[in-house]
């Protein structure tokens, strides 16, 4: 079965780089450009898992994490923050923020596939095999 | 009973009792014989199979490497389809500029990054475009002076890491300074200065992408200009 991957960033490139990384897998791709439309797509496509980017217009997406974080029926989605801000107290604000891993641009297609697999689960692994 | 009755009774039952103990021990020497033949057989299989195992093991961690191999392929490929798509599928000069921005910062690593076009008429690099730098400071740069001039001036890249030494003309934190070129004329430069904290150093797919933008930047930022006179001519 496919899973559900909430895709949001306002750059055009990263986001076709994602989508040719997860091309192989057993994904479902929907996009979101900024926080604000990440917060309603969440709601309404209830993914498997977020890739968020930090740096976006409109609402950025340590505020878009907090706020699908705090509502009911998202907060339980996993979220992994896709960041060019590799320093520490970068990622700590992100995990404050409810992330629940990240990856540093450029993105490095084996870690972001590795990281996709660990927060779906075993069931992912299943999937893959 | 009699003695020698007794005798002969107690005589013939310590005979058939040590008869009874040499079946006893031929049985269990025929037991010990096999159980050895059987233990030997299990040693040759239990080497057989971690022999087998090992050589699975084997297979299986160049597997994994050869995985790990064609994952970066398919990364580096990804990368430079990636960067020809989005340079060459505009006709807007801001959005070929925003392009090389993007593939700077998101697909090689750099946050601090400009733009030049060569000015012929003033013999100089002019900037059309940066993120992350003083723009003020940079905004023109004769052909020549600096390593970013030579650059412009020669055609041929700079990359810190090909460097045997660190030129005395060296912009500061200037890591790869790429000419932009039009056959083997220059039309611009690409300067990348600090690479993003989390990237360690220049990888082969980043040289690809330089290859890469030095010759599709170039051409699409000319055809930007073709489209725009072109627009002009038809108005």
């Amino acid at each position: 079965m496919k899973k559900k991957v909430l895709l949001v960033d306002d750059s055009n490139t990263v986001l076709l780089m994602e989508k040719m990384i997860l091309a192989k897998g057993p994904y479902e791709i929907v996009i979101a450009r900024d926080g604000a439309e990440a917060i309603v797509k969440a709601h309404s496509e209830q993914p498997d898992v977020i890739l968020l980017d930090v740096v976006m217009p409109k609402l950025d997406g340590l505020s878009a994490c907090a706020a699908i974080r705090q509502h009911e029926t998202t907060a339980h989605i996993p979220i992994i923050m896709v960041t060019t801000r590799g320093e520490e107290h970068n990622i700590e604000t992100a995990f404050r923020n409810g992330c629940t891993d990240y990856v540093t641009k450029p993105i490095n297609g084996l870690e972001l596939l590795a990281k996709l697999q660990n927060v779906l689960g075993a069931g992912m692994a299943k999937v893959s095999a | 009973m009699k003695r020698t009755e007794f005798l002969d009774k107690v005589a013939n039952d310590t005979r058939a009792y040590v008869q009874s103990l040499i079946d006893e021990t031929q049985r269990l020497g025929k037991m010990v014989a096999e159980l050895e033949i059987e233990r030997d057989h299990r040693v040759a299989r239990e080497a057989m199979l971690q022999e087998r195992l090992d050589a699975i093991e084997t297979e299986s961690r160049k597997y994994a490497e050869r995985y790990v191999e064609v994952e970066q392929q398919n990364t580096n490929l990804a990368n430079l389809y990636v960067a020809s798509y989005q340079l060459n599928g505009t006709l807007d000069r801001e959005r070929v500029i925003a392009a090389v921005q993007e593939i700077v910062i998101n697909l090689i690593g750099s946050e601090e990054l400009a733009i030049w076009e060569v000015e012929e008429e003033l013999n100089a690099l002019s900037l059309i475009g940066s993120f992350g730098i003083d723009a003020d400071q940079w905004s023109a740069i004769p052909i020549g002076s600096g390593m970013i001039g030579k650059v412009a001036e020669t055609g041929s890249r700079f990359v810190v890491d090909e460097a045997l030494f660190a030129p005395e003309d060296r912009e500061e934190s200037l890591t790869a300074c790429i000419p932009l070129k039009l056959d083997d004329k220059v039309v611009g430069v690409i300067g990348i200065f600090r690479l993003l904290q989390q990237k360690p150093g220049l990888e082969d797919v980043d040289y690809e992408l330089f290859d890469l933008l030095g010759s599709h930047a170039a051409s699409a930022l000319f055809c930007t200009s073709l489209h725009s006179r072109w627009a002009e001519q038809m108005q």
